[in-house]
């Protein structure tokens, strides 16, 4: 058994006894990611079913009986009020409806998703029919019919790629938290390998053994690469799978929200082993950043300080993934290092990767990684860096 | 079986170790005494080819520090003080996984085994895992990482740190043991009274450099019975 195996042995065992990794790395996010994902979609979604079933209280200053009868049909129970705006303000009413001068002014609270929104949303759909009756009367009484006001008919349709459709609105949110969880993944181990080993004293036993450095460094590197794609591959199936079984199971509670949930992958053979091939070559540049940081810390916290950073440097380009669509893409925007990584899976997800855009991806992530790996390598040689103590 | 000359490391404008000259033979133990930051890490660090010498040489085994790292490292053993082993491993998996390095697997690795097992009184906890054993048996376990490829050369450095009053015993009843098979030991330490029991030569250091070197006997002499009396004798430029 060559030594590089047997260092990835000890570095597995060491990770699967270690229940806390264990559960945190791999199980939590099974657990987590349909909860985190969809669980607010699946309560605003039943918040929204139940507000339209139910009948809400909204006051009303001034309005005219037809237009009070409109929002009785809507399932709602107008009370008259001199004060609608401070009535809402004050949470006396989830809204409010004022008439003067042949304006309906809809009172509510409208920042974020409150339940005040959706009776606001009542209330307009109510006034909404009431004034297209109003017009059809009008236009009946000239002898014309309605249609003349639609003299055309628009019809927008999703032109979107499969894969785009079913991934949904939360085509950024897969490659984004692929890279977080290679990102979290990858740490608790690369830590424990470096660090970890450094503070307990058993690096220098292990240094003191007949290997090659490279060997060490390798052996560990695989190990925490391991570690990282099977967090990110829990987290993302946490992921699809939520999106299946919310897609299943609570269609009905999804009532009332965006229809293009996704969640899901629908993706050529070839673009899962891309989106494999992609996440390894990533995973692999940032075990090697994450064991040269490791090394060269002195403790298992001062490893943590250095590596939470990195989780931050790439949040930005992560967060401006969901605005790709409105990015002029340039070839050398695939040179970049992790920013290339994170438009190509996007390109993966939505279906719109290029043959070329692949490929200098992966030739410019496998050369940053050999870089790296040759940095980690070099931090292990280092006397100042192995005793930095 | 050890052969230092000249050994020395700076560290910016600082001598860690100044010049070190020293010679141990098979079945020695040579005791290098001194202070905490006197240097004597610094220079088993060095042995075991953990640190690049600044100037000078040593060969351990007749293999050269400098040009066969390699060859040092798998004629040497290192016991450090603390007892550090890997906490989520068994005592077997520790050794089977150290003890891989220097070729030995399978039957070999079993008799290897039962021959440590048998000296260190050990074979109760092998299948533990290291984070549930008493001080005393991980103590054993860092010894038997360190010997089970039968190393010419086995370097302690404060190997009682830490240790109870019976684990110490079993320790210094060990070097006399490895010391018994023919070979060489060099028993780092700043208790004076571990070094009189059970060194045959012994080396002082101070400020990196070796400022006396003699035989037990001539040390314990020099310090009226006593060696740490020698030390602080041979530091105040007495006799």
């Amino acid at each position: 058994m060559s030594a590089v195996v047997r260092i990835y042995i000890k570095e597995m065992l060491s990770v699967l006894r270690e229940r806390r990794v264990l559960f945190t790395t791999l199980l939590l996010p099974i657990l987590l990611m349909p909860i985190l994902m969809y669980g607010p979609l699946l309560f605003f979604g039943n918040a929204a079913r139940q507000t339209q079933a139910q009948v809400q209280k909204v006051g009303v200053q001034d309005l005219p009986p037809v237009a009070l009868e409109a929002l009785r049909t809507a399932r709602l129970e107008p009370v008259p009020t001199a004060t609608p705006e401070a009535d809402v303000r004050e949470q006396r009413f989830q809204a409010a409806v004022r008439f003067r001068g042949g304006t309906f002014t809809i009172y509510g609270r409208l920042s974020g998703a409150t339940q005040s929104s959706l009776v606001v949303g009542k209330i307009e759909t109510a006034l909404r029919d009431y004034k297209d009756s109003l017009v059809a009367q009008a236009l009946q009484a000239r002898g014309l019919s309605p249609e003349v006001l639609e003299p055309v008919r628009i019809v927008t349709q999703d032109a979107s790629r499969v894969q785009e459709r079913a991934a949904g609105i939360f085509a950024f949110l897969i490659p984004y938290f692929l890279v977080i969880f290679i990102l979290n993944g990858g740490q608790a181990v690369a830590i424990d390998a470096t660090a970890g080993e450094k503070e307990k004293g058993t690096l220098e036993a292990l240094l003191a053994a007949p290997v090659p450095l490279m060997q060490v460094v390798l052996g560990k590197a695989l190990a925490t690469l391991t570690v990282a794609l099977a967090a990110a591959l829990a987290g993302v199936g946490g992921i699809v799978l939520g999106g299946t079984l919310v897609r299943g199971l609570f269609s009905g509670l999804l009532q009332g929200t965006n229809p293009d949930l996704g969640g899901g992958l629908s993706l050529e053979p070839w673009a899962y082993a891309a989106l494999l091939a992609t996440s390894v070559l990533f995973a692999a540049l940032m075990v090697s950043i994450q064991l040269s940081l490791g090394i060269y810390a002195r403790s298992f916290k001062e490893a943590q300080s250095y590596m939470a950073p990195l989780l931050l440097v790439f949040i930005v380009p992560l967060l401006l993934l969901q605005f790709s669509d409105f990015l002029i893409q340039q070839p050398w925007f695939y040179l970049i290092p992790a920013f290339n990584v994170m438009l190509l899976l996007d390109g993966l997800v939505k279906g719109s990767a290029e043959p070329w855009q692949l490929l200098l991806t992966w030739g410019s992530t496998l050369a940053y990684a050999g870089l790296a790996l040759g940095l980690a390598v070099r931090s292990f040689q280092r006397e100042d860096v192995v005793f930095r103590n | 079986m050890v052969k230092a000359e000249g050994l020395s490391k700076t560290y910016t404008h600082t001598w860690a170790v100044d010049h070190l000259s020293f010679t141990v033979g098979k079945g020695e133990v040579y005791g290098l005494l001194g202070p905490n930051g006197a240097g004597k890490t610094t220079t088993l660090r060095m042995l075991a080819t953990l640190l690049r010498p600044s100037a000078g040489t040593a060969a351990v085994a007749g293999y050269d520090i400098r040009q066969q790292p390699l060859e040092v490292r798998r004629n040497l053993g290192i016991v450090n003080g603390g007892m550090q082993v890997y906490e989520r491993l068994t005592g077997r998996e520790v050794l089977q996984f150290f003890a891989g390095f220097y070729g030995i697997e399978g039957r070999r690795f079993r008799e290897r085994l039962e021959w440590v097992s048998a000296l260190l009184g050990m074979d109760r906890v092998l299948d533990k895992l290291v984070r549930e054993m008493s001080t005393g048996m991980r103590q054993k376990i860092v010894i038997a990482r360190a010997i089970l490829h039968q190393p010419p050369v086995l370097l302690l450095d404060e190997a009682t740190a830490g240790l109870d009053v019976f684990a110490r015993r079993a320790l210094l009843d060990f070097v006399l043991q490895y010391r018994g098979l023919g070979h060489a030991l060099i028993y780092s330490t700043h208790v004076m009274s571990e070094a009189e029991e059970v060194c045959d030569r012994v080396g002082f250091m101070h400020g990196g450099k070796l400022v006396y070197e003699g035989s037990k006997a001539e040390a314990l002499a020099l310090g009226q019975g006593s060696l740490e009396r020698a030390f602080i004798r041979r530091l105040e430029g007495g006799a």
